[in-house]
């Protein structure tokens, strides 16, 4: 059998790469085309080649939604990958949050003034209409507290996810606290998914002011961050640092439709947030595992068809016992 | 006698005619491999490009001004390039049409077993693009994932075209010999 020369091998592999960008132009023809013809018949070695950039380029065409949305997100915004806050602060939105608890005056019963507790159950969704009109769909396993004073409506989100469409009304900012994270509204609709401190942010409409509400001690307050319909904001507690990316609207709030869709997020998060939805609760044995990132959809009336398709991801193994599941590492023994 | 000159111009089409079936079918023969090629080049999509590859052979062998062309090889190549341009601008009404109709009801969503399987081929693509400066692996994020012509492509990083086409070919031929590797037996 003839031996093959890498260094041919990849002149060969760089030339059809050549021509595969200039024959995917629509005005590449005639004399061009006769050229690649030319090429192309010259030796096989050099057809099969091109066959095989056809064949790569139509893999990536046909990836599903949420991949291409984490390779866009991961590639092509290289002037936005983690950043810090915004150095100029607009201390103006934390100091009014340090503050509101003194604000607030506490009218239990009169509408739109007031405090009261929404909660959903696992595995249901809620759909509600707050006093001032704003409508919220409460993720399941959620817990959902308002703080409605004259000045400021106040909403903190204690676990679990929500989906705002606010009623805008300058005189009374719509404010969101999730954790270390509040996010105030500009005539929006917005998602925030709160796990444990880690918080995401994705504006289906208009655009937020988010800001960091718990500078660490010996940090000087970070300034406000303002995004807009389309973008995803990730809050990572270990480095008090915010990701932007981009999101769908549909993706979003997939969770509407029985669907979480995850962008880059480890395994911990996508077991945690997948548990406000399963009856029988994921636990992640060994912590490496949690670490691994994610990016996929989950029916999450499907929850055991991803379970099954795991293995094949990640180096883990799935075990069932009674009312549990557990991912434990492939590398070790059962922990059972 | 009228008859049978009618017979006798009757046989010449016949004969002029299978003799361009030949020419047609040895065409076939020997660059549908090529043709094929070509249009999925173009077209992104292997039965697209079939079709498209059918109608021009269709075309060919109906044609009427065989006198007037001298290669019958680039005038195939010729026709199934605007065929496939046709195509690609139905294609775009499509899209657009599509996008106003997701926004009515969510697009269908692909099997668990689909999605493993992209989170596999995702991670790998994402390490073979981590490899590469930064403006190939974002010149072929927008033009082969996220499916934009050079031309914006060019306008978004603020480079020539001719520069957007270098970084793609460049972040190709890395990935396909990265995928290569992985896929060895």
């Amino acid at each position: 059998m003839a031996k093959i020369d890498p260094r041919k091998q990849d002149e060969i592999l760089h030339a059809a790469a050549d021509w595969w960008v200039k024959l995917r132009e629509p005005d590449t023809e005639g004399e061009a085309v006769e050229q690649w013809l030319a090429w192309a018949t010259e030796d096989e070695r050099h057809l099969e080649t091109f066959e095989r950039m056809n064949e790569l380029a139509g893999r990536l065409g046909s990836l599903d939604a949420v991949s291409r949305q984490g390779l866009i997100n991961a590639f092509t915004r290289p002037a936005a990958p983690p950043r810090r806050w915004l150095p100029l602060a607009v201390a103006a939105s934390i100091a009014v949050v340090a503050l509101s608890g003194t604000y607030i005056v506490w009218r239990n019963g009169v509408s739109s003034v007031g405090s009261q507790v929404y909660a959903s159950a696992v595995a249901q969704n809620k759909d509600i209409t707050l006093p001032d009109g704003t409508q919220v769909a409460l993720g399941a396993a959620s817990t959902l507290t308002t703080h409605f004073s004259h000045g400021q409506r106040r909403v903190e989100l204690s676990q679990g996810e929500a989906f705002f469409q606010v009623i805008h009304d300058n005189s009374r900012p719509f404010v969101v606290a999730a954790g270390n994270v509040s996010v105030r509204d500009i005539g929006t609709a917005f998602d925030v998914r709160r796990t444990g401190e880690r918080v995401t942010i994705a504006v289906t409409q208009g655009r937020v002011q988010i800001a960091d509400t718990h500078p660490s001690p010996g940090q000087e307050p970070r300034g406000t961050l303002e995004v807009s319909a389309g973008q995803l904001v990730s809050y990572d507690p270990n480095s008090s640092g915010m990701t932007i990316g981009s999101i769908t609207s549909e993706q979003a709030t997939g969770w509407r439709d029985d669907r979480l869709d995850f962008i880059d997020e480890p395994l911990s998060v996508v077991v945690a947030n997948l548990n406000r939805y399963s009856v029988r609760q994921l636990h992640i044995a060994d912590a490496d595992l949690g670490k691994l990132t994610y990016t996929g959809s989950v029916r999450t009336d499907a929850i055991d068809s991803w379970l099954s398709a795991l293995p094949q991801v990640f180096p883990l193994r799935v075990s069932t016992g009674g009312n549990e599941v557990i991912l434990s590492d492939a590398a070790y023994p059962s922990h059972r | 006698m009228g008859k049978l000159n009618t017979a006798i111009y009757e046989g010449m089409t016949t004969v002029t005619l299978s003799v361009h079936a030949n020419d047609v079918e040895q065409l076939f023969r020997e660059h549908n491999r090529a043709l094929i090629a070509f249009l999925q080049c173009r077209l992104n999509s292997h039965s697209d490009a079939q079709e498209v590859a059918q109608e021009a052979y269709l075309r060919v062998l109906t044609m009427s001004n065989r006198e007037e062309v001298d290669s019958l090889r680039s005038y195939l190549f010729t026709i199934a390039g605007n065929l496939a341009i046709d195509r690609l601008r139905k294609r775009k009404v499509r899209s657009d049409f599509a996008a106003v109709q997701s926004q009515e009801e969510p697009a269908t969503e692909a099997l668990p077993d689909h999605h493993a399987m992209a989170v596999e081929q995702v991670a790998g693509l994402r390490r073979a693009l981590r490899e590469l400066p930064p403006k190939a692996s974002q010149a072929f994020v927008l033009h082969v994932i996220e499916g934009r012509d050079f031309g914006t492509v060019a306008q978004t990083m603020k480079l020539s075209e001719r520069m957007v086409r270098y970084h793609v070919a460049n972040a190709l031929a890395h990935c396909r010999a990265w995928v290569d590797e992985k896929e060895k037996p």
